[in-house]
């Protein structure tokens, strides 16, 4: 296969060698963990502690609540301190639950006991998955068993382990790949056990070639298995970019990757997946990167979920003085949150912290939008970026859906690439929302009159 | 909550990576492409150019910062723009204009189109050719005297319509008469280094220039000759615009598609402008109407998401599809609407046109030929084919290689006594030349060189003034004389048989008229008695 390209995109400067020769280290929390019921996508858990519970590594201490949520685990062993509202990453209380650490770490019941899964049937897979509260580790956290779940498995012709990790700095997914490739395959090949006439294929951006090399070592003599190397460019792991270099069908947004054959995981997923499956072990921690220029030390850790941000890079030694802004994952599509008391979940796989703030000086350059047309070259779904945010600005959101505003996937590129600093994917990101109810508002009314 | 040990940070919205290039640097690279054919404007027409180019700047930025202080904007001068259009301006005037034209240009590029519209990334035409637009209306003369080091010289667009040749060499590396902007070479050059950085792309460029070559080739009559195009698109300001004025990003489509009918559209309008039109400016009129032309080209492409046209369902259970809006067409339906009506309007007049066509030749043909009976009188009207042919050979280039200025012989023909004898000529000759445009008529002159009369067969000249030349006591002055050629007279009170007084307050008219009859007398001498 050859290295595949698509249409736009830009190139941010990567930095990614700050931490990409910093090996997994497991980070131990002292301090209490905090979990948010709502790590995923979907309805939130119901916890099953209380206050003054005695909880061990791995336990459930919130169940899932419906078809689209997610279980949620302790990541260490100790003492529930409160169920009570926190602040996460979002800047919303949320309901969580707060646990001191007895820094023992005993494993709850049978988690780690190992288990031949080619003997397990498709459903006990899948419940395995379900239980384990394995959701996107890409960022989404969508619950992963939904997708091993397509209405039909029979047309499944394609697992796609999503490597690519183009946002500029995170590297977790790289010493992933390259210290652990065979935790990514035997994921695969569960998923593989799911859909047996599927092939394997992991998607990596060209710029890692240790991962290339570790992948392709892991994957020899296994001819269901191919690597898909893929040109550096952000935003190359997009969903649908990666199913068309894949498939060579174009995925419209109104579509799931399984109506095009295709199952899309990220790598960690899929680790997250044998560990649950093979391992019994719940989805408890995962790889983080911490970088950026006001990161003082660069590093990959496995961190468990539920510590906080101020643990791993403290004011004092963790960032560098005057460090203006911390980001919860890549600086494309992370947010930044407001200070670092903020617990660590499912889907972060960053912490980029920043001496200077480039939102900040690009702000005072801005300018009217010149139409120079960049947004539009640089659009990796194809989209008119300066039409869509002028119908936002001008409260048009009929324009907005008209233009397919809906399409966007607030990747940020036009909002790097524009050259007036045009705050494109702050008004797209407020005005899809807007945009969505009066689509459903619309649908409603046409439903009504037939 | 331990929040003594976290101080505040920086919140915003992602991306929190921006891209280095700002709107300033756009003008700023726009300005660093410029800088060679400035460089060589100013070493090839002195240092008077360098006066109009820091003149045209000064007034543009000046311009600029007055109306924002007036209007209580924020100051813009810092994006650059004002520098580009000031620039840009001076480019195209001519070396020795005097100051107050780019000054005047420049304010009203900027004031008009620019800043009463919203400022920066709002205009909806180029505000420096809005500028020069404005000029070329007002001060005329002052904009096409290209004239320099006190030598008055013609362009080389003007020497190769009027058949010379020119030295392609020279022209494209600018040692030409023209503009202050008018190294060719120093254009690409700079051309290129915007597109290098990515500061144009080559769509308009690219598009524009091929569609230019291709209506030349269709239009100009000369077929596809090289050194015709060559000449063509070194001369004037085609370069100019196609790399810096029709890629102004304010004023172009966005879209790639949109770009490439943007450049086509301007390809084809100064294609149009050249050998059709009658303006010495063509780029300026092209780009603007381009421009205008923006908005409606910006909503035609579809925008194709990725992924259109692929159904797409949920599979899964439990989830709803996000529904996907209806793809519809992002032409206006007004646009449709208007070109439908232009099509049948116009679709209405070609037929008209076709049907009237013979009965207007017709009715032409029987005019000409009374006002050869007029000039003729009793005698028969005959054509000659050795007559035909002496005037065939000036059918192209027009009579007299501008000695009598723009005048055509449409016929001669012969008029033949009772007894068949060549007893008279009438010659139907044309000046373009008149005060609106074509005067036609036949002049009447007898074996000896006598004229027996003229009769006008096209004539629209202003009502009361010019259009007195028809009346017949001004007529008669030609009548009976035998002279070698006519004079005018614009004093009146003539007294000879050459002189002829001028219609008061009517000489262009009256000049037109005599020059197109003395190239009836001269073709007389030269081609029907010695022919």
């Amino acid at each position: 296969m050859g290295i595949y390209n698509f249409r736009g995109g830009v190139h941010p400067k990567g930095y990614k060698e700050l931490s990409a020769d910093k090996p997994l280290k497991e980070f131990l929390p002292s301090g209490e963990l905090v979990f948010p019921v709502s790590q995923h996508v979907g309805k939130p858990a119901i916890p099953v502690v209380k206050r003054n519970d005695l909880v061990k590594v791995g336990q459930l201490i919130a169940r899932a609540d419906g078809f689209i949520s997610s279980n949620i685990h302790s990541s260490v062993s100790g003492k529930v301190k409160a169920v009570e509202p926190r602040l996460n990453n979002a800047g919303v209380m949320v309901e969580s639950i707060v646990i001191i650490n007895d820094n023992e770490y005993t494993l709850a019941e049978g988690v780690g006991e190992k288990t031949d899964y080619t003997k397990l049937s498709a459903k006990e897979i899948i419940d395995k998955i379900k239980d384990a509260g394995v959701v996107g580790l890409g960022g989404a956290g969508f619950p992963t068993f939904v997708k091993m779940m397509p209405q039909k498995p029979e047309e499944i012709r394609w697992i796609v382990a999503n490597g690519a990790e183009c946002e500029p700095g995170i590297t977790c997914d790289d010493r992933l790949m390259q210290e652990h490739p065979e935790e990514i395959v035997e994921g695969m090949k569960i998923v593989l056990q799911l859909f047996p006439t599927a092939k394997a294929v992991i998607a990596i951006e060209t710029n890692k070639p240790a991962a290339i090399a570790s992948m392709k070592k892991a994957i020899a003599g296994d001819n269901r298995f191919s690597v898909l190397e893929l040109k550096v460019k952000y935003p190359q792991g997009g969903e649908r970019n990666l199913v068309h270099a894949v498939t060579g069908q174009y995925m419209e947004s109104a579509s799931l990757p399984a109506s095009l054959g295709c199952i899309v995981d990220n790598v960690a997923t899929l680790a997250a997946i044998y560990k649950a499956v093979a391992l019994n072990t719940p989805l408890y921690e995962r790889g983080l990167t911490v970088t950026g220029d006001g990161a003082a030390q660069p590093a990959n850790y496995i961190v468990k979920f539920g510590t906080l941000a101020s643990e791993i890079i403290p004011d004092e030694g963790g960032l560098k003085p005057g460090t203006k802004k911390v980001l919860l994952g890549g600086p494309m599509m992370g947010m930044a949150i407001p200070n670092t008391d903020i617990p660590l979940e499912k889907r972060n796989n960053a912490l980029t912290c920043y001496l200077e703030d480039e939102v900040e000086i690009a702000q005072g350059k801005l300018t009217n939008c010149i139409r120079c047309g960049k947004c539009i070259r640089v659009c990796p779904l194809g989209l008119y970026p300066q039409m869509m945010a002028e119908a936002i600005e001008k409260n048009n959101l009929q324009r907005f859906i008209d233009v397919h505003g809906l399409d966007c996937i607030q990747c940020g590129t036009c909002n790097f690439a524009c050259p007036a600093k045009r705050p494109l994917t702050q008004l797209f990101k407020q005005g899809k929302p807007l945009a969505m109810a009066l689509n459903r508002i619309n649908q409603s009314k046409k439903e009504g009159s037939k | 909550m331990s929040t003594e040990t976290s101080t505040f940070k920086h919140v915003s919205s992602s991306p929190h990576l921006r891209n280095p290039l700002t709107t300033g640097g756009v003008m700023m690279n726009v300005v660093i492409g410029l800088v060679p054919v400035t460089v060589f404007g100013i070493w090839h027409f002195g240092l008077h150019a360098a006066l109009v180019i820091i003149a045209s700047i000064a007034s543009a930025m000046l311009t600029e910062y007055l109306f924002d202080l007036i209007a209580k904007r924020p100051n813009t001068l810092w994006d650059g723009s004002a520098v580009v259009t000031g620039l840009l301006l001076a480019l195209c005037l001519p070396s020795q204009c005097p100051l107050y034209v780019p000054i005047l240009g420049s304010a009203f590029g900027i004031l008009v189109a620019k800043c009463f519209f919203g400022g920066l990334g709002q205009n909806f035409m180029n505000p420096a050719l809005a500028g020069r637009a404005f000029l070329l209306i007002s001060f005329g003369k002052v904009m096409t005297d290209y004239s320099y080091d006190a030598v008055s010289s013609v362009t080389p667009l003007a020497s190769l319509n009027s058949g010379e040749a020119v030295d392609l060499g020279k022209m494209f590396i600018g040692l030409a008469t023209g503009h202050i902007g008018i190294s060719i070479l120093c254009i690409v050059i700079g051309g290129i280094w915007l597109l290098v950085t990515d500061t144009i792309s080559w769509e308009i460029p690219v598009a524009s220039t091929i569609s230019f070559v291709i209506f030349l080739i269709a239009m100009s009559g000369r077929g596809f000759d090289p050194y015709y195009l060559a000449a063509q698109l070194c001369g004037g300001g085609f370069a100019l615009g196609a790399f810096f004025m029709a890629t102004d990003p304010v004023t172009k489509p966005m879209t790639w598609s949109g770009q490439l009918i943007f450049g086509c559209l301007y390809g084809f309008l100064s294609a149009v402008f050249r050998t059709q039109g009658s303006m010495a400016d063509t780029t300026t009129f092209a780009i603007i109407i381009a421009n205008l032309a923006t908005p409606l080209i910006d909503r035609m492409p579809v925008p194709q998401p990725f992924g259109v046209g692929k159904k797409g369902s949920s599979v899964i259970p439990g989830v709803e599809a996000l529904n996907a809006p209806k793809r519809k067409s992002m032409i206006p339906k007004s646009a449709i609407i208007l070109m439908a009506i232009t099509l049948v309007a116009g679709g209405g007049l070609a037929c008209v046109n076709m049907m009237t066509a013979d009965t207007i030749a017709e009715n032409e043909r029987q005019a000409a030929l009374a006002a050869y009976e007029t000039v003729l009188p009793d005698m028969e009207i005959t054509s000659d084919d050795a007559l035909t042919a002496q005037v065939e050979q000036f059918a192209e280039t027009g009579y007299g290689d501008g000695a009598f200025g723009r005048v055509y012989i449409n016929e001669a023909v012969v008029g033949k006594d009772s007894s068949g004898n060549a007893a008279g000529y009438a010659i139907s000759v044309s000046s373009m030349e008149g005060y609106d445009g074509e005067i036609a008529m036949s002049v009447g002159i007898l074996p000896d060189g006598t004229v027996t009369g003229i009769s006008f067969t096209t004539i629209t000249e202003t009502a009361g003034m010019g259009m007195l030349a028809n009346e017949d006591s001004w007529k008669a002055q030609f009548k009976d004389k035998n002279v070698e050629a006519f004079k005018l007279n614009k004093a009146g009170g003539s007294t000879t048989d050459e002189e002829i007084d001028s219609v008061s307050g009517a000489s262009i008219t009256s000049g037109a008229v005599v020059n197109a009859v003395n190239a009836a007398l001269d073709f007389f001498h030269n081609y029907v008695v010695a022919g």
